[in-house]
């Protein structure tokens, strides 16, 4: 009888140890988990940037935590789910792996695809780790947390498909009240938030802005010949293409674009388009073409320092600057977060860092960072209110020239060669 | 609108039978079933991008060397692996699917996912048809589609190999006979097959960027044109990539784009269903059992 109270106090001690909060195991570290597709340029740009910030946290002393300095860990796992083809079960599979192997105390960065994240959302409570996510955009998460507290762990730092869809309605109203323009033709990827974004903004331009959807066309991840969609766009009349794209191949429509001459201004996001190195890559084919920056940090503004800072940072440390234009800012950002938060919970305890997380208020490299009710950082138009996106244009020599928002524009908006105002 | 339809529907065609001449060289002439074809045709890409940004080679040597390196690579796929499973046509299959996947998936896990990976253009240029814009590589695109298959047509009508390559496919005990060494043959029209994609890469990557899923694309469209054709015959596979090829713009203009996808996909299946040898073929068992 003895001996069996002796096996079952030993058994529930390991049971006790092995169910204990990771925070109170892992006390001479904090492990940050990278779980995201780290291919891809925009995994690899913010998986970089959360090591930029955790080299200069760490040299710095590293997290205060109830009095002990504790430093930063960072835990990357390509979960490919960026990848065509790569089901969302295997992405939350590499997920679940790297929450039960390193047992991270936050995840940093996150899915690509919103599905992945959506779906993703139960884990990350059932296993109550924090998520400051940088890539998925749909607004659907944000409308989860704010609809049942148990999703509380699961933030957004990057720019969602809602705020997206507000910068590009200011860009489009700017077109249209100083070139007269009010055809535009839609071309999005056929992925949740790009299909999100497209519906939401031909409401927006056949409502609010009285324009006139001449086409609308969506393409499967990976289709690289745009020129047929071009065709239909030329034919149609339109005066701006809003492309939105978030795939590899998609850098090649512009230069289509050019080849075609479609009298036509393009603008909207196509990731490929939105590093310096895009010029090169595309034979200089890409003058006048209007492209997103989803977070201000991932192009520096001489109106912002924070943002010039960290661009300069990253490209000291790596030697190459910063392609991406959706994800790395964000990503740096959320260290930072994470550690204010720590510090101010006092403790790793994931329900004290989400308390922590959910009050921040302070000046970030995207402008002041607030999170909604939802967990989603706030984006507006000044940097000293709200964290900033920004509409960039390539000019005929190469520069990347920010002209939205007004706040920290450089330049206006220039028609490319053969291109005449409506009005 | 339909000037413009005409001529990219005429350049998508040409698109599509140079994709899928060498895939017909090797499957449909000496019989060998080459399911690494869409992965031979990217690593083309592969190999001439490193050529170019990594070793720093100037375009006409890496493009050469890139197309010699993949005829190479398919040559030892037959002498390695396809040897062994010769004759026993669904291992032949699997065995080729199988190291075109290995080889598109070893790219992507090596990083080569991005946009930076992109071939130059032979010529720069625009150029204006009636009143459409069209880039002169499609031009390039077409001028080459139009000299492989002329080549090709000589090359197996009147040189010894293009002759053995057909004898092969005929009956290749009969061709034993006549002194053709048939693992020597086909070991040449699976790197002959290769060595026509890597052309057809070379002329048509610069229109986009050079990426894993595309290999993956390129055998699709292959086999879709070769099927409607009908297996060996090079008339057929002309006919079949302007029926699909004018097929696949005219929905992409009329319909939606995303349709464009799934036009090669419904072609191999009516044809399956209508005339199961193709359009051309001369495979008498498989229209005996209709």
């Amino acid at each position: 009888m003895r001996k069996l109270t002796c096996l079952t106090a030993v058994a529930l001690l390991l049971t006790a140890l092995f169910l204990a909060p990771t925070g109170a195991l892992a006390a001479d570290k904090i492990v940050i988990g990278v779980p995201t597709s780290l291919n891809f340029l925009e995994g690899k740009e913010a998986n970089n940037s959360v090591k930029l910030a955790v080299d200069e946290i760490n040299k710095a002393g590293g997290v205060k935590v109830g009095g002990k300095m504790l430093p930063f860990v960072v835990e990357s796992i390509d979960i490919r789910d960026a990848a065509p083809g790569v089901p969302v079960p295997e992405a939350l599979l590499g997920i679940e792996k790297l929450i039960l192997e390193k047992k991270p105390n936050a995840l940093v960065v996150g899915p690509f695809r919103s599905e992945a994240l959506l779906a993703g959302m139960d884990m990350l409570a059932k296993h109550k780790v924090p998520l400051l996510g940088t890539i998925a955009m749909s607004p659907k998460t944000e409308a989860k947390v704010a609809s049942d507290p148990k999703y509380k762990y699961v933030f957004r730092v990057s720019l969602d498909a809602k705020y997206f869809v507000g910068y590009i309605a200011g860009v489009m109203g700017f077109l249209g009240k100083e070139f007269g323009f009010n055809k535009v033709f839609i071309m999005n990827q056929d992925v949740a938030w790009a299909r999100a974004t497209a519906g939401i903004m031909t409401k927006i331009f056949e409502g609010k802005l009285k324009w006139k959807v001449v086409g609308h066309e969506t393409f499967p991840t990976g289709a690289s010949d745009f020129a047929p969609a071009l065709m239909k766009a030329k034919m149609a009349g339109a005066q701006v293409i809003m492309p939105v794209f978030d795939m590899p191949q998609s850098g090649i429509l512009v230069k289509q674009w050019k080849a075609m001459k479609v009298p036509a201004l393009m603008a909207g996001f196509i990731s490929p388009l939105t590093g310096p190195g895009a010029w090169k890559t595309f034979d200089g084919k890409i003058g006048g073409a209007l492209n997103a920056i989803f977070e201000l940090g991932n192009i520096p503004s001489a109106k912002y320092p924070p943002s010039k800072k960290y661009y300069d940072a990253y490209q000291a440390k790596y030697g190459v600057p910063l392609e991406a234009g959706h994800g790395p800012a964000p990503s740096y950002a959320s260290v930072y977060l994470l550690k204010a938060a720590i510090e101010k919970a006092g403790s790793l305890d994931p329900d004290a860092i989400v308390a922590a997380l959910k009050a921040t208020d302070a000046q970030g490299v995207m402008g002041h960072i607030k999170f909604s009710k939802g967990n989603q950082l706030i984006y507006g138009n000044d940097p000293q209110k709200e964290a900033l996106g920004c509409f960039f244009q390539w000019t005929d020599d190469g520069k990347r020239l920010i002209v939205y928002p007004p706040a920290i524009a450089e330049g206006t908006i220039k028609l490319p060669a053969g291109m005449k105002a409506a009005k | 609108m339909l000037e413009g339809t005409l001529i990219y529907g005429f350049i998508n065609s040409v698109i599509l039978m140079l994709v899928a001449l060498g895939f017909s060289v090797t499957f449909g002439i000496s019989g060998v079933a080459n399911f690494a074809y869409g992965a031979l045709y990217i690593m083309t890409g592969y190999l001439s991008w490193l050529g170019l940004h990594s070793l720093g080679l100037p375009y006409w040597v890496a493009a050469p060397l890139a197309v010699v390196v993949t005829g190479a690579v398919a040559a030892m796929i037959y002498w390695f692996i396809l040897l062994r499973v010769r004759g026993l046509v669904v291992s032949e299959v699997i065995a080729t699917f199988g190291v075109g996947l290995a080889i598109l998936e070893l790219f992507r896990s090596l990083g080569f996912i991005g946009f930076e990976y992109t071939l130059p253009p032979i010529i720069d240029a625009s150029v204006m048809i009636g009143d459409t814009y069209v880039d002169a590589q499609r031009l390039c695109i077409v001028a080459t589609g139009i000299l492989l298959a002329a080549f090709l047509w000589f090359f197996t009508h009147y040189t010894k190999t293009g002759l053995a390559f057909r004898g092969i496919a005929q009956d290749e005990r009969t061709a034993l006979t006549l002194g053709i060494n048939g693992d020597k043959v086909a070991a040449l029209s699976v790197a002959f097959g290769a060595g026509y994609g890597a052309l057809a890469a070379l002329v048509i990557l610069p229109l986009g960027t050079i990426a894993v899923n595309e290999g993956y694309n390129v055998l699709v469209n292959a086999l879709a044109v070769c099927i409607v054709g009908g297996l060996g015959s090079t008339v057929g596979i002309i006919v079949a990539s302007f029926l699909i090829g004018f097929a696949q713009i005219l929905t992409s203009t009329y319909l939606e784009t995303s349709w464009m996808m799934i036009v090669s996909l419904v072609a191999i299946l009516a044809i399956l269903v209508i005339k199961p040898s193709g359009l051309f073929g001369h495979q008498k068992q498989l229209e005996e059992r209709i």
